[in-house]
């Protein structure tokens, strides 16, 4: 029997607003806590919400940023549990009417692209933070406490269809998601933060089968790596229960990092009634043509655009998603120096290699002001054109990290020009010829190892002053004929 | 209107003439409040300190001839929902017994901004949740006509100090009658104003959906005075309207009897008040014609699906966690279960019992869905009307007033007190009703009107007519100088 695991994705994405999303308490990012709040975020008796209209904006933006319909006439539920760390009891959030409906993202993993189904796009505020001590668990904690800051931040909660079919694919969804809030520029988008935050719905299936099996929920996974790996275990561990005839119950499971398995957290038994209703503080949120215009007009970049610019240069689609997920200037270096090089694998392995190797060794972070396409595009097309050896190119790279030189009057100054004089390179081919006789009479053909062996004492002899692949052609017309 | 203190415009003009000093006032209020409070129990805190501090300040302004405008001076009760910066909102409840609000609703505010005064809090049925001021976990608010009699509610104490006079006027607020039903029970005035014209930022709340801030006042125009200083856009209140009042198109008004309010189950006594007011209304030359709302009579059911519904989450914040009542406990779930099973009274629970259950998956559009689409029917219902109608009239209350512990032990009974009053909440209307005569037992009757969303000035100019036709001058027996 063979299993296909089927895998959904609900990510909260925190969006980057001045203010909460139903008060005017500035979003703060601190850790001193309880700093930022008012009777409203901290669900003090009589406050009443108050829609940030920029928030509706954003999550217009990422709805059509994911291909989604606007639903024109949405509205704000709450969902109502209690948590110490929920001020109201309630958290107003979006039923049957979210913002955005029936979407899609197209994704790339290694050199292929996918398409992921999105659901729904809808608009929730923040919980505050627990922090529940002696135990970690709110049951077991000796006490618990509790930072506001967060409450009633934002909230967009972005929510796939269950069709994505591995940890990869999740993996690379995520990236793109992620991506696509940083260019629109709605959220910082850093993981690590918390900007960011998914849970996985997994389940399996025999192959071939119309229905999907049991779903098991996947929480605490705080890394694209623990997510890569937690959704692998889940799979494994749901197959081998398939396999041994063992059922698997609808749960949810958090991801121990420390141990690398998901542990069970509670199980459903008739899931959680969060008796949805509309929340009579706000009326309905109408979203007219008019307004998304206006959020439309806000895009000016997603992953999918520049992933197209990429591709345009010539660039693989591997590559292509490579510096489209990459930082920002190193796309816009990117194309600016294609420009001039006209070479894009060249142009992207010396930019992906080379420079951002030496960056990362030097410790730099951003590139010196002097260092601009012109000068990159000058280095790449010297070495390119023979005219300096990758070597001397990578030596004066770093020279031109800390100092502000032409790349080309450098390497003239230095004398790393090589020659591509062939009466010069047939005599210094001649000497070593004769020099090696004992190894000249062991090659067998053209193709023999020992004659890059011959082409590097050339080298040497010239102190790498000619060029290797002239040296090569006229070695092997003295040997071969 | 004969009154022990006079209207809030009779009051300015003393003050202008410098016959009165706001300050003096407010001593006489006071007192009036010191003799009436120990049999009345209507305030539940008084603001004397800061009461007399803010009459003097307007003394001076009098004094400069620099008076901010009618309220100045005027000592207002507020009723303890209403948050007011630096002293305890209890909403009646143990849950709230030690809170102190760090804001102002924006009522409060807005009223400061008048110069007047506070004479302190008022008490209510626990959480506006009542018909008697019986729920209070403080103790019950008596009639001042007869303390025998409960004064209504659930802001039995912003009508029982207006009547009492030991404030000129007072703040209600009004989820299914609760300004207009204690109001009639005092014979006082009491205004429901048109849904989002009045802010409710502040006002701790019961069912947003039907809430509404309004004065409880000895005259209608004493109402409209304060209605006017207190309504308008809020940007802190969502469901605030920038409101457009409307007029009527003829002077000769069209007024609509609502048949379903004048049958059985509504008393001979209250019946006849409508009658009678009608008959002056004919007089003056108006049409007052019989007409049928039929579904007025599923309002009760509607609003005893969605209020509840609506208060289990509202209520849901009171939880210990953060301010109020928090009973110890080993735990964080079984100090919030401790916490709401001591802090709340019993119809409180029974009403977030009500709600919970209405919203459950599995119950949702049985109750609580099916109630807001009887909901809508019912507001469509009245737009209609409101083609054919300028106001309709029909009594505030089934009855008079009732003894205290008479409908305790049957809660329906209870809430069929409320059944002519719900109607303008569950549709976002203006209601007022206003005192027309005394039952056989001397305790106050009164009649309501309706008009349709921001009628709310031209409403007041109606009542007012009434009020002067029928020239209500009876005083409840607990005013200064009895007993």
């Amino acid at each position: 029997m063979s299993l296909k695991p089927t895998i959904g994705m609900e990510t909260h994405v925190e969006l980057d607003t001045e203010s909460k999303m139903f008060c005017s308490c500035k979003v703060v990012e601190t850790d001193e806590p309880n700093i930022s709040l008012c009777p409203t975020c901290l669900g003090l008796p009589g406050a009443l919400p108050v829609p940030n209209k920029k928030a509706i904006e954003y999550i217009v933006m990422l709805s059509l940023g994911a291909n989604c319909s606007i639903t024109k006439e949405g509205m704000f539920h709450r969902k109502n549990y209690f948590y110490p760390d929920l001020p109201k009891n309630y958290q107003i959030s979006q039923f049957d009417f979210p913002v955005g409906v029936e979407g899609s993202l197209e994704i790339v993993i290694e050199d292929s692209l996918h398409t992921v189904a999105i659901e729904r796009v809808h608009m929730e505020e923040d919980t505050g933070k627990s922090i529940h001590l002696g135990s970690g668990r709110i049951d077991s904690a000796t006490s618990t406490l509790l930072d506001f800051n967060r409450s009633g931040v934002p909230l967009v909660e972005v929510v796939t269809k269950p069709i994505i079919s591995s940890a990869k694919m999740a993996v690379a969804y995520i990236e793109e998601l992620r991506q696509l809030v940083i260019d629109l520029g709605i959220s910082k988008g850093k993981l690590e933060k918390g900007n960011l935050r998914f849970d996985a719905n997994i389940s399996v299936a025999e192959e071939g089968s119309d229905e999907l099996g049991v779903k098991v929920e996947i929480k605490n996974m705080n890394s694209l790596k623990s997510l890569e790996k937690a959704i692998d275990y889940e799979i494994l561990r749901q197959t081998k229960m398939v396999q041994d005839k063992e059922s698997i119950i609808q749960e949810t499971r958090h991801w121990d990092e420390n141990k690398q398995v998901t542990l069970s957290m509670r199980t459903k038994e008739g899931s959680a009634d969060y008796r949805y209703f509309s929340d009579p503080d706000l009326p309905n949120m109408v979203i007219n043509e008019e307004f998304i215009e206006i959020s439309q007009n806000q895009i000016k970049e997603t992953p999918e655009k520049k992933r197209k610019t990429l591709l345009d240069t010539g660039l693989s689609l591997s590559d292509s998603n490579y510096l489209d997920k990459g930082q920002r200037w190193l796309y816009e270096l990117y194309l600016s120096t294609v420009k001039e090089t006209f070479d894009c694998k060249s142009t992207f392995n010396f930019l992906t290699g080379e420079l951002q190797g030496q960056m990362r060794k030097a410790e730099i972070s951003e590139l010196p002001q002097w260092v601009n396409s012109e000068k990159l595009a000058g280095l790449i097309n010297l070495f390119e054109n023979n005219e300096v050896s990758f070597t001397s190119a990578k030596d004066i790279l770093a020279k031109l990290l800390i100092e502000d030189i032409d790349p080309k009057s450098f390497a003239s100054d230095n004398n790393l020009i090589q020659s591509s004089d062939n009466d010069e390179i047939k005599t210094l081919v001649t000497s070593v010829i004769n020099e090696n006789q004992d190894i000249v009479e062991r090659l067998e053909n053209p193709e023999d190892k020992l004659v890059g062996f011959l082409v590097g004492q050339v080298m040497k002899s010239s102190e790498s002053k000619v060029n290797p692949g002239s040296v090569k052609e006229v070695l092997l017309k003295e040997l071969f004929g | 209107m004969n009154r022990n203190i006079p209207s809030i415009s009779k009051l300015n003009n003393l003050f202008l003439d410098k016959e009165l000093k706001p300050s003096e006032l407010f001593e006489q209020v006071y007192e009036n409040a010191s003799f009436t409070e120990s049999i009345l129990h209507a305030h539940l805190e008084l603001f004397y300190d800061e009461g007399l501090e803010n009459s003097k300040k307007s003394d001076e302004r009098f004094l400069k001839g620099e008076s901010i405008g009618k309220l100045d001076g005027i000592p207002i009760a507020i009723k303890d929902n209403i948050n007011v910066y630096g002293y305890k909102t209890t909403c009646s409840s143990k849950m709230l017994s030690n809170y102190v609000s760090p804001y102002d609703a924006t009522v409060i505010g807005m009223l400061k901004e008048t110069g007047s005064t506070f004479t302190g809090k008022t008490n209510l049925d626990e959480f506006a949740m009542g018909s008697s001021t019986e729920n209070s976990a403080y103790g019950p608010t008596k009639n001042p006509w007869n303390p025998d009699y409960v004064p209504g509610g659930s802001s039995g104490g912003s009508a029982a100090v207006v009547s009492a006079g030991s404030a000129v006027a007072s703040l209600g607020s009004d989820t299914g009658g609760s300004i207009r039903q204690p109001a009639s029970f005092c014979g006082v005035v009491g205004f429901k104003p048109t849904y989002g014209t009045v802010s409710r930022f502040g006002l701790i709340a019961f069912a947003s959906s039907l809430d509404q801030i309004g004065p409880i006042t000895n005259t209608v125009d004493d109402a409209r005075i304060i209605f006017d200083n207190i309504q308008g856009y809020d940007p802190k209140d969502a469901t605030s309207i920038k409101p457009e009042y409307t007029e009527p198109k003829n002077k000769k008004l069209k007024i609509g009897i609502i048949k379903e309010l004048m049958q059985e189950g509504v008393s001979e006594d209250s019946q006849n008040e409508v009658n009678k007011v009608t008959q002056l209304l004919e007089n003056s030359g108006h049409e007052v014609v019989e007409t049928s709302l039929p579904l007025t009579e599923m309002a009760l059911s509607v609003y005893y699906l969605i209020a509840p519904a609506e208060c289990s989450a509202n209520l849901s914040r009171f939880d210990g966690v953060r301010f109020g009542l928090r009973e110890p406990a080993s735990g964080s779930y079984e100090m919030m279960n401790k916490t709401r099973a001591v802090g709340f009274g019993e119809e409180v629970k029974k009403r977030i019992l009500l709600g919970t259950y209405a919203l459950s998956a599995g119950y949702f559009d049985e109750y609580y869905g099916r109630a807001l689409k009887v909901r809508s029917k019912i507001i469509s219902d009245f737009q209609k009307a409101f083609d054919d109608f300028d106001f309709l009239i029909s009594p505030t209350t089934p009855s008079p007033a009732f003894k205290f512990g008479e409908k305790t032990e049957n809660p329906l009974e209870m809430y069929l007190s409320d059944l002519c009053t719900i109607p303008a909440n569950l549709a976002g209307l203006p209601a007022i009703s206003i005192p027309t005569g005394l039952s056989d037992n001397n305790m106050p009757l009164s009649i309501q009107l309706m008009g349709k969303p921001c009628s709310d000035y031209s409403l007041l100019d109606l009542a007012e007519s009434i009020e002067d036709m029928v020239s209500f001058n009876h005083l409840p027996k607990m005013t200064k100088g009895d007993k």
